[in-house]
């Protein structure tokens, strides 16, 4: 490895950064990520070389034969014929039943933990009752479902009973049009079906789905007894026949999913039985099939049973109940009990801790080979992927003691080993979390796996707290429940455990970019590189504006408008799915949805809004330029600038390195961060949280670019910071500017804690240099920037550990760097399938030094 | 001529009585398939007085 970097003079020691691991000296720095799987056992290795990925770049899946099921959808659809008139909710769970007692099952050789959620493991379900946009797209590709005939029949059938289609009807169609853009705001849910969810896995392992089948029936039983009383008083008591169907649907869903289990127990064993050679394998079928045959339906005895109910409730909840992106669980800590059980005391299915690092690799790969049925936008925007998919690990009990475990390094270590992009890994940062795991977290980081990414512990706590005040039922969050939270998707803290998760992303999600907003402001709501058509309200002429003011206040009225579009269309979507899309079986999970007899897309008892700002620094970093040039020196008019921003800067090449050289953020430098926190505290945040939610909560900025700052980038026009048009934007949600920020890692730092006011959460994507990472001071170097970090109360962090030359080398020999993972925003992908585009913006990051004044500043002891 | 049916197939198995699934006449088709990625099991219910499929073959 080229270890050809500088030594640093540090409180006068020569500091040297030779590889720890000096058998690496040996290894060309250009193939780096090629030596580092290491899995930890055969059969994970094989596997992983017969891994079924499902990664899609620019769009379009990377392996040939993936592609879109017919199974799942022709069965919902046949349900649904047959269930009319029938109350929803009940149609909801008998379309889940037909599903699971007729859909085709899999079990792959060398698998452990089984099932699958489509009728062939290169294949992935459609959801036609939420998008007809989406589903009709796929039937124009070469993923389309076959027959296609009866697939466009489905997709027509759907079309009017469509979440989409129920909800457009109630937006003006200019506003509709303005959307559907995805230009100045990401599409609304109803229109691409995109959706997230964190299943209550908890019920489900300590109570087992009998459990839960037996508290609705009581629950009916009880209902029934109130609504036969005397005496009959219609204004309490007709309220028991919403919450009955509820309960029946809980009921009708737990038993398909119990059946559905024992049939995956019983095609084991006729494999064993009838079919298999090999005497351990058949040994081990027999094994699995006692397992399903047990769970979900029982609570989980062991760490294996433990892990197979939640992949079975995984598949459900996120698969075929309904779509939902996400990995959403504290998995360590709902974990950590079976770990005890079989690790520690051996007392049921004994392991020793290497066999869990092993489980826990094939969950990994079953993971990796999960294919998600996402419309096109969404699979563009998360190139070399399949699916967001994000645990969560580390952070504090209830008691504020430290959570990290044997089972968080177990998790920890296997992502080191097996190397995959998915699923990524949130681990929650808190001064109280022990070395021996903090080891693990920055051993997956140097690894240069872009994971985890950390996110501020205590932050999340008190955001859960403050949450909790506008709970609408007045219950919402207590303070041991505040301790549990997870990320629900990449970017968001929300909570997990037994009740008031958040169900559904119209809860909280979906973006808003400010750099296209500042583009109409600046031509009275036009937008003229794209679109070509009006997308926001005439906020007046720019070339007539005398003020700075006015142009602040001209975006401030077009954010104004669009982010109270986009909060509105998740509503809507919100009362459909109450009245047409119940999940019965994520309903069943919940304790507050079975205490109280209601569908968890209707019951919010912990409000979590939010929205992300993507492209803000753009905006940002333009707002510091023009008031710099044209307001404050006056050394440019406004209709200069316009005239520079449509000609792309051609002809104004003076005028552009004048604009391209005004101060960055990122750079600890007031001209620019003052204007900047300002921007994002008053208008980014503080217009934001005038909008209330479905739940009676503020909605909050979560600025987290994924990869969005490139399709939103080549959409958005030359910008007044200097950017051509087309180029990507700024790729975190509070990082500077790809390659403008040029004072070091430490003054990125005190820019981004700069800002604290009206926020959620903002990321922060980072790229460290690989030799110091490497080194025997690495770790060192990094905890104390954690700590700093820490200190400085920001939110989310991530870091790529990757040089420039292997980036360059994989991109000029693909086939060579299959193992090259890289963090775009949000979640990690495999670098040589993604987009040249992309690939040039993740090579332009700037690499980050550690000079003498940043380890001074971070008072790092060497 | 006389058409086969899902009963008389090897890859026809009964659903168990104490099943959660039972229904008369019903059972698992369970069939492999092999691809470049490797081998894997299928089962789908089907019911013994069904048509056999292309995948027959007798149980004799």
């Amino acid at each position: 490895m080229n270890t050809d970097i500088h030594s640093i003079d540090y409180k006068g020691k020569k500091i040297e950064f030779h590889p720890e691991n000096p058998a690496e000296m040996d290894i060309p720095a250009d193939e780096l990520h090629e030596h580092l799987q290491n899995p930890s056992s055969a059969r994970t290795q094989r596997l992983k070389s017969r891994c079924r990925w499902k990664h899609a770049s620019a769009g379009e899946f990377v392996e040939k034969g993936v592609g879109a099921g017919i199974e799942r959808m022709r069965l919902l659809t046949e349900s649904h014929k047959a269930t009319e008139g029938e109350p929803e909710p009940i149609r909801r769970a008998k379309g889940l039943k037909n599903i699971l007692d007729n859909s085709t099952l899999v079990i792959q050789e060398d698998e452990f933990i089984v099932g699958y959620h489509a009728e062939d493991p290169n294949l992935f379900p459609l959801y036609p009752e939420l998008s007809y946009m989406s589903v009709q797209d796929y039937l124009s590709t070469d993923y389309a479902p076959q027959p296609l005939t009866e697939a466009q029949e489905i997709v027509d059938y759907w079309k009017p009973f469509s979440l989409q289609k129920r909800c457009e009807r109630y937006f003006d169609p200019v506003d509709l049009q303005r959307a559907y853009q995805v230009s100045t705001m990401e599409g609304p849910a109803f229109a691409s079906g995109f959706n997230s969810v964190i299943p209550p896995y908890e019920t489900v392992l300590e109570d087992g789905l009998q459990k839960r089948i037996d508290l609705a029936e009581q629950q009916i039983a009880h209902a029934r007894k109130e609504m036969e009383a005397f005496p009959w008083d219609g204004t309490t008591k007709l309220q028991w026949i919403d919450k009955i169907d509820n309960w029946r649907a809980m009921t009708i869903a737990c038993e398909a999913v119990i059946a559905w289990a024992q049939r995956h127990a019983r095609l084991c064993r006729i494999v064993a039985e009838n079919f298999e050679t090999d005497p351990q394998r058949r040994k081990e079928l027999l094994e699995i099939a006692d397992i399903c045959q047990r769970v979900p339906a029982e609570p989980a005895k062991g760490l294996k049973d433990a892990m197979q109910s939640k992949w079975f409730t995984y598949l459900i909840c996120h698969a075929i109940e309904r779509y939902a992106s996400g990995y959403a669980q504290k998995e360590d800590s709902l974990l950590e009990p079976y770990y005890k059980i079989s690790v520690v005391d051996k007392s049921f299915q004994p392991m020793t801790y290497g066999e869990v690092v092993e489980l826990v690799e094939m969950e990994r790969l079953k993971i990796s080979e999960h294919g998600a049925g996402k419309s096109r936008a969404y699979r563009e925007i998360f190139p070399g992927s399949n699916d967001l998919f994000i645990l969560t690990l580390g952070g504090t009990r209830g008691d504020g003691s430290d959570a990290c475990c044997d089972m968080t390094d177990a998790i920890l270590e296997a992502a080191k080993r097996i190397r995959t992009t998915e699923p990524s890994i949130v681990f929650r940062y808190s001064k109280k979390n022990r070395e021996k795991t903090l080891h693990w977290v920055f051993e997956c980081i140097r690894d240069g796996l872009g994971y985890p990414s950390i996110k501020n512990d205590e932050m999340g706590v008190q955001q859960m707290r403050d949450y909790a005040k506008y709970s609408m039922n007045g219950n919402g969050a207590t303070e041991e429940e505040a301790h549990y939270w997870v990320n629900v998707l990449c970017m968001s803290a929300g909570l997990a455990g037994r009740r008031k998760s958040q169900k559904t992303r119209s809860e909280g999600g979906s973006a808003i970019f400010p750099a296209k907003l500042l583009e109409i402001a600046l031509n009275n709501g036009y937008d003229w590189s794209y679109s070509d058509m009006q997308l926001g309200p005439e906020t007046g002429d720019a070339r007539k504006f005398t003020s700075f003011d006015q142009l602040w206040e001209a975006f401030r009225k077009q954010y104004q408008y669009t982010i109270a579009l986009c909060i509105r269309t998740k509503d809507v979507s919100r009362i459909f799915e109450c009245r047409y899309l119940q999940m019965p079986f994520v309903s069943a999970l919940d304790d507050g949805c079975m205490e109280l007899g209601m569908d968890a897309n209707e019951l919010s008892e912990q409000p979590n809004g939010w929205h992300n700002p993507i492209t803000s620094i753009v905006a940002g970093n333009s707002l510091v330029a023009i008031k710099k040039l044209v307001f404050d020196e006056q050394k440019y008019t406004m209709d200069q600038l316009l005239d520079a921003l449509q000609a792309n800067w051609e002809g104004y090449e003076e005028m552009h390195a004048d604009f391209k050289n005004a101060p960055k953020w990122g750079n600890d430098d007031d001209e620019a961060d003052i204007l900047i926190t300002r921007f994002y505290e008053e208008i980014l945040g503080g217009e934001m949280r005038k909008n209330t939610n479905y739940s009676g909560g503020p909605v909050l900025p979560t600025g987290q670019a994924v990869g969005l700052y490139m399709e939103v980038g080549s959409r958005t026009g030359p910008t007044p910071d200097g950017r051509y048009g087309g180029e990507a934007a700024d790729d975190g949600g509070i990082s500077p500017y790809i390659g403008t920020d040029k004072k070091g890692p430490t003054a990125v730092l005190r820019s981004v804690a700069k800002v604290q006011k009206n926020q959620k959460a903002n990321l922060l994507n980072q790229r460290f240099s690989v030799p110091i990472m490497r080194s025997k001071h690495g770790f060192n170097i990094w905890h104390a920037y954690m700590e700093t970090w820490h200190d400085l109360n920001i939110d989310h962090i991530q870091l790529n550990v990757v040089s420039t030359e292997e980036l360059k080398a994989a991109q000029r020999e693909p086939e060579k760097h299959q193992d090259l993972i890289v963090r775009v925003s949000g979640f990690s992908a495999r670098f040589v399938d993604i987009p040249t585009y992309g690939q040039n913006t993740i090579i332009a990051r700037n690499e980050q030094d550690f000079k003498a004044e940043d380890l001074e500043y971070l008072s790092v002891d060497l | 001529m006389t058409t086969s049916t899902c009963n008389s197939c090897e890859f026809f198995f009964k659903t168990p009585n104490n099943a959660r699934d039972f229904e008369k006449g019903k059972g698992d088709c369970v069939t492999s398939k092999q691809d470049e990625k490797g081998k894997y099991w299928l089962s789908r219910p089907v019911m013994e007085e069904s048509l056999c499929c292309q995948s027959f073959k007798n149980k004799n």
